[in-house]
């Protein structure tokens, strides 16, 4: 069924599917707690309470933090009363955080403890912040407030019907200039993409979730999609886990990104002389069929490798201003080299070589960017970026990417430019170059030679990976330089002096 | 420390045990993935039944700052 608010997926979801697990999560070792789909509704609501008694409902509420439960009741319980949540990425520096925070107008924050560190600073730093909420303190105190205590002050159900056309959520996304892009989506854009499109997936289906949180594609397909099925969403603790909570959570299903998929096709390979169906049970279990795949290229021999297993791929293409799939495979239906056909509320045109999209998910904009905004939205066509083209069957491919940006195997977006700007600070660096270069990113840098004689620097190398190291320490995981190449000659120039890319 | 590292390294990527040293990177020189990387780290956690946390290995670039962290972790069992 077609929701066209979040909060329709979950009143639904909660008249058919009440007492029954709807999240899962490790309490302690080995030890997994539950949350019902009532639950979820009673404390979200109580949420949006703590919001009205806060006089914050309607305003931005920013969450950051690992998937957790504190997490998705923020989030349902901040969108069904008529806010918007902001959801933010947890491995951000906390100066990056505090001016998202910042910039998207936020007034509350409800945060993970494991950033204490943007706790102890932000109050100082985004003057319009007005409330502070931790995820795990037990008690409110002076330095912020405590999620339990207020969700036990304020339980009680809240009636709020939010407009399906209203703004819900602001994600930020990679800007090819290097400056973040607040996306703004309304309820239709999530609800109808987590659910105008039947997958055939049966309810109480067991699903981990292993993306990052604060991504659209983790949010509406592992959450809102998931919600809307009637699935048990399990919530994988860290990264460094994700073997040990398939064996303990016992999945049907997982959306990965192909970096992910590409790993645990190693573990699948590596098990020598064994048939392939215990090496399924071994890695994945019995029970497990299904990936799901996005946020970057997957080569199709990967499909190939796991259908050998017994395990689906299911390929699928979005971006963030989207909410964010655009066109996915499904299981009846695959086709290896295509990321598989446009949703049932999407339409696509090529323009250019380059892939124009319209529907119901199309973002309403870029949040205070009009310059943007009009770049990207051209009389209701979202312009993807992507090089490529639709069949008469609707299958989407994909031929190449017009916008700057590097897509990692991870599906983050990085902005070159933005590394390039704050690498070439360094005097030491007279120009630089950031691309990708087989799966990693690289910088290729021409090092000012005046500067090298003035410090006297002979090994310009090592000089230049304590630059890189330097620039590392401060970033997140996904923006590091893994690579570097140093050049004796200035960088080829386009007319306008400007760095040649390709 | 070392060495068990560098036998539990030669199983994610394609690399000869011989040829890995202290200074050795994971992601440079070893031709890690950040994935592959986490995933060590959860079998070695599982191996010596510690606790690691994801924020706190970010930093981590050699053999030798990994073999030094993972002592520090024993140690303190």
């Amino acid at each position: 069924m077609v929701c066209s608010t979040i909060r329709e997926i979950l009143v639904q979801a909660e008249k058919q599917f009440g007492a029954e697990d709807a999240i899962r999560y490790k309490l302690k070792k080995d030890v997994i707690g539950t949350k019902s789909y009532s639950d979820l509704k009673r404390d979200s609501e109580s949420f949006s309470r703590v919001l009205e008694s806060l006089g914050e409902q309607g305003n931005h509420i920013a969450v950051t933090g690992m998937t957790s439960y504190p997490w998705l009741v923020t989030y349902l319980g901040t969108v069904n009363c008529g806010s918007v949540a902001v959801p933010l990425d947890v491995s951000l520096p906390a100066e990056e955080m505090c001016e998202l925070i910042d910039r998207a107008d936020v007034t509350v924050l409800v945060v993970d403890e494991i950033r204490k560190d943007v706790a102890a600073v932000v109050k100082d730093r985004c003057p319009k912040l007005k409330h502070l909420i931790s995820m795990q303190k037990e008690i409110s105190d002076g330095e912020s407030l405590s999620f339990w205590q207020l969700l036990g002050e304020h339980q009680g159900s809240c009636e709020y019907i939010p407009q399906a056309d209203a703004l819900c959520t602001i994600m930020f996304t990679s800007g090819t200039t290097g400056k973040s892009k607040g996306v703004m989506l309304t309820h239709r854009n999530l609800a109808e993409n987590a659910t105008c499109l039947d997958m055939k997936i049966p309810p109480r289906t067991v699903i981990l979730s292993v993306l990052p949180i604060h991504h659209a594609y983790c949010l509406s397909m592992d959450i809102l999609k998931g919600l809307s099925l009637g699935s048990i969403i399990c919530i994988n603790d860290s990264l460094l886990r994700v073997a040990k909570n398939i064996k303990l959570f016992k999945p049907n299903m997982i959306l990965m990104v192909p970096l992910m998929i590409e790993t645990m096709a190693k573990k699948l390979e590596e098990a020598g002389p064994i048939p392939k169906k215990l090496v399924k049970k071994m890695v994945f279990g019995d029970q497990f069929h299904t990936i799901c795949s996005g946020g970057a290229y997957l080569p199709p021999a990967m499909i190939d490798l796991y259908e050998s297993y017994g395990i689906t791929i299911q390929q699928g293409y979005g971006m963030t201003e989207c909410a964010p799939v655009i066109s996915t495979n499904v299981s009846w239906n695959i086709r290896k080299d295509s990321v598989g056909q446009l949703l049932p509320n999407c339409e696509a045109k090529t323009v250019e070589n380059e892939l124009w999209v319209r529907g119901s998910s199309v973002m309403m904009g870029y949040y205070n960017m009009p310059e943007e905004t009009k770049e990207t939205l051209v009389d209701g066509w979202l312009r993807t970026g992507d090089l490529g083209y639709v069949d008469e069957d609707g299958f989407v491919y994909l031929t190449g990417r017009r916008k700057n940006l590097i897509i990692t195997k991870n599906g983050e977006n990085v902005s070159p430019e933005e590394l390039e700007n704050k690498i070439g600070e360094h005097r030491l660096v007279k120009e630089i170059l950031v691309r990708e270069s087989e799966g990693v990113i690289e910088a290729e840098i021409f090092p000012d030679e005046d500067y090298m004689k003035k410090k006297r620097i002979r090994d310009v190398k090592s000089a230049l990976q304590e630059v890189i190291d330097t620039y590392n320490q401060g970033a997140p995981a996904y923006k590091k330089i893994y690579r570097l190449k140093v050049r004796d000659t200035e960088f080829p120039k386009t007319p306008s002096k400007k760095i040649k890319r390709y | 420390m070392f060495e068990k590292l560098a036998e539990v390294i030669c199983n994610y990527v394609e690399v000869e045990k011989e040829n890995i040293r202290p200074e050795s990177r994971f992601m440079e020189d070893l031709g890690f993935t950040s994935f592959d990387f986490m995933s060590m780290l959860g079998e070695l956690e599982e191996e010596f039944d510690i606790e690691i946390e994801q924020q706190e290995v970010s930093d981590i670039r050699t053999v030798q700052e990994a073999a030094d962290y993972l002592e520090k972790l024993t140690a303190e069992q």
